[in-house]
């Protein structure tokens, strides 16, 4: 019994790790649909910061000798940061002035990392696979004594050997409520919803709709850069080519199955992270080729689900005299 | 034919700025840039030496043969991205329908013996039937569960390469191989070759050809035409009585079955025997190839014609110097941004003189 709680609060820690980068990602997915523009570009700004994370990280004591041990994770993380937000510019600029299409160049950003991390990769470590040869930096745990002691609460908190989850791991679910005020309890954040639910109407009452999309692909940049940060400074402790491998497109997935809310997304990232930890415990059983399907099985099915559910309430609706007109398909936008 | 000038203007404005930008990024990594960039655009052309006996003789006359093997490929992927972004539907699902079409072609040319004009056409309706139903999918889950298609393509793409390692491990492993493939596809099964020394074969005239019947689908058919009304205008469509949700499915599906027909030549022509790791991406080259051609299907083995000569460039630069192939990945990004982008070119002068204006005012 006890042993079976064990092991319960052992994958409950587990998949609160696999939820982290996905809820940054998804939550700086949500920041610019809001502000009316959809972010492709998740997966490469992830991608990005990973690889400046870890690099800046592994030569952070050569460039600062003198800065204390502690100080080289941080170092590192600055520099995923930067490198995330820029890519998040570039792809702001190409949208907002050069009037590209944001799919498109949201497509053109991600082949962009993929193709940079590899090729300034080959170029600092001669190695097309990873950093294995450089000595980076993880982000540190946080680590709770208190509840070292009690039994299933203490790996649920700490991890599985007790050391403490990482900072990132909070950092994640912190961003879930700082968002959440940011975004409806703020001029900003309200300045940020009008110019995506009605640009002509949040122009002519007086805001810069430009300026809020910048505000909100940037941010995107931000938590995006973090979660790529986790995942290459907390999940692991280097960087793999395509290391993010889809979890900024489950992101995206993450904002719409979370009917673009963040505790809903908090929830959807926490069903993805709880299905990769599945799959893994599923490997023990069938081929690992099904294990990996599960999770984008798991993404579209609760996509049909949830549309389906979203029409039914809108029917509901209209039928008790709620609403008098359908909302024109979706299709159709 | 001004409007075609123009166009091709814009296109070649695009190609030179990606390869500005590229040869920028390479200066600072590389020893030798000017070498590199030789190397990149040059590589793909067969050299002409002087032989021992004092005769001129071109030598690596594979290398042509390499890019009209590599555009062919280019050209289906690229004529399957066309049709849905005509439609304004941004399936990004080739990659998927690439594995399981050259699956398909694969698995009925080692299933079914028999003489060539029997299992070569046997193989590629495989392979097209495959590509479309992996286009259905997206295409039904978009149309009757409103599911975002870039999402969901994303992730078939994660299913498919995930089944095509699973059958290819499991049912079709050639234990005898050493590595883990498919047994070698039988004789009259292969495409035969064209060029001696390549793997060009029949699909080289083939890829113009279906490039042909794409822009007859699309100009001359009454799907074609509300494929194209989706895309410029999904309301007015909706208006003028499109079927919508049909011409959704469709435009999805349709370009799977061009992504089948890639497959078909990679497992037929191309390695006549299928690993477990095909190179996944090609699906993103056939949207930079698409974007090249403008979305005009007679532009598109042009186009891929280009963007093959630059891939096989980047692999001959990645032999001879220090900068590795992924800057092909690189210049790939930058085209399709530059592409996408409606002001860039001469209109972007407009923009910086919009900007000193307002800098001016305030």
């Amino acid at each position: 019994m006890t042993l079976d709680l064990l092991f319960l609060a052992t994958l409950v820690g587990a998949t609160l790790r696999a939820a982290t980068p996905i809820l940054f990602a998804a939550l700086g997915g949500l920041v610019s649909e809001l502000a009316g523009s959809i972010n492709i570009a998740l997966e490469g700004m992830m991608l990005i910061a990973a690889f400046f994370g870890v690099i800046a990280s592994a030569f952070s004591p050569h460039w600062f000798p003198d800065a204390p041990m502690w100080m080289h994770p941080w170092i590192g993380c600055a520099a995923g940061l930067v490198a995330a937000v820029a890519l998040a510019g570039l792809l702001a600029f190409f949208h907002l002035e050069l009037g590209a299409d944001l799919i498109l160049a949201g497509i053109g950003i991600n082949i962009l990392a993929q193709g940079l991390t590899v090729f300034l990769l080959v170029a600092i470590t001669g190695d097309k696979g990873s950093t294995a040869g450089l000595a980076s930096f993880a982000m540190p745990r946080l680590h709770l004594p208190l509840v070292d002691a009690v039994p299933v609460l203490g790996p649920l908190v700490n991890g599985d050997g007790l050391g403490g989850q990482n900072i990132l791991v909070y950092g994640a679910f912190a961003a879930v409520g700082l968002i959440r005020f940011l975004l409806y309890r703020t001029v900003f954040g309200l300045h940020l919803r009008a110019v995506g639910e009605s640009s002509d109407a949040a122009l002519s009452a007086g805001i810069s709709v430009r300026r809020m999309r910048y505000a909100g692909l940037l941010l995107s940049g931000v938590l995006a850069g973090f979660g790529g940060i986790f995942l290459a400074m907390g999940y692991l402790t280097l960087f793999q080519t395509d290391m993010v491998a889809g979890r900024g497109f489950l992101a995206l997935a993450a904002v719409f199955l979370g009917a673009r809310r963040p505790l809903g997304i908090m929830a959807a990232a926490l069903l993805f992270g709880a299905s990769q930890v599945f799959a893994a415990q599923l490997g023990l059983y069938v081929p690992s080729q099904i294990v990996f399907m599960v999770p984008p099985i798991v993404t579209i099915a609760a996509l049909v689900l949830f549309n389906l559910h979203r029409r039914r309430a809108e029917r509901r609706r209209v039928e008790a005299g709620i609403a008098t007109i359908f909302a024109p398909s979706r299709i159709i936008e | 034919m001004k409007a075609l000038g123009r166009e091709v203007g814009r296109v070649a404005l695009v190609l030179a700025a990606a390869l500005a930008v590229g040869f920028v990024i390479t200066a600072l990594v590389s020893h030798d840039p000017l070498k590199a960039y030789r190397a990149l655009l040059t590589g793909a052309l067969p050299e002409l030496v002087q032989g021992p006996d004092g005769g001129w003789v071109f030598r690596r006359v594979t290398r042509i043969g390499a890019v009209l093997e590599e555009a062919i490929t280019l050209t289906f992927v690229g004529l399957a991205v066309a049709i849905p972004f005509r439609a304004r539907q941004f399936s990004i699902g080739a990659d998927g329908q690439v594995f399981l079409g050259g699956l398909a072609a694969a698995a009925v040319s080692l299933a079914i013996g028999g003489p060539s004009f029997f299992v070569i056409p046997a193989a590629c309706l495989a392979a097209m039937a495959a590509g479309f139903v992996w286009g259905l999918v997206p295409g039904i889950l978009k149309a009757r569960f409103e599911a975002n298609e870039i999402v969901t393509t994303l992730m078939l793409n994660i299913v498919a390469v995930q089944l095509y390692r699973l059958i290819i491990m499991d049912l079709l492993n050639d234990p005898a191989a050493g590595f883990l493939t498919t047994p070698a596809l039988p004789l009259p099964s292969v495409l035969s070759v064209l060029v001696p020394s390549t793997n060009v074969t029949i699909m080289v005239l083939w890829a113009p050809v279906a490039a042909i019947v794409a822009w007859l689908l699309v100009q001359r058919t009454t799907l074609g035409f509300e494929i194209r009304l989706l895309g410029e205008n999904a309301l007015f469509a909706a208006r003028a009585g499109v079927p919508i949700l049909r011409t959704t499915v469709l435009s999805i599906a349709l370009g799977g079955v061009f992504a089948g027909l890639a497959g078909f030549h990679i497992a037929n022509g191309l390695l006549k025997r299928l690993p477990v790791d095909l190179n996944p991406g090609i699906g993103f080259s056939g949207i930079v190839v698409t974007l090249i051609a403008r979305n005009n299907p007679l532009a598109v083995p042009f186009a891929a014609l280009a963007y093959a000569y630059l891939r096989v460039g980047a692999q001959v630069m990645e032999r001879t110097t220090d900068v590795s192939r992924e800057m092909v990945l690189i210049l790939q990004a930058l085209i399709i941004l530059f592409v996408a982008s409606d002001r860039f070119g001469p209109g972007m002068l407009g923009f910086w003189r919009a900007r000193a204006v307002r800098r001016r005012a305030a």
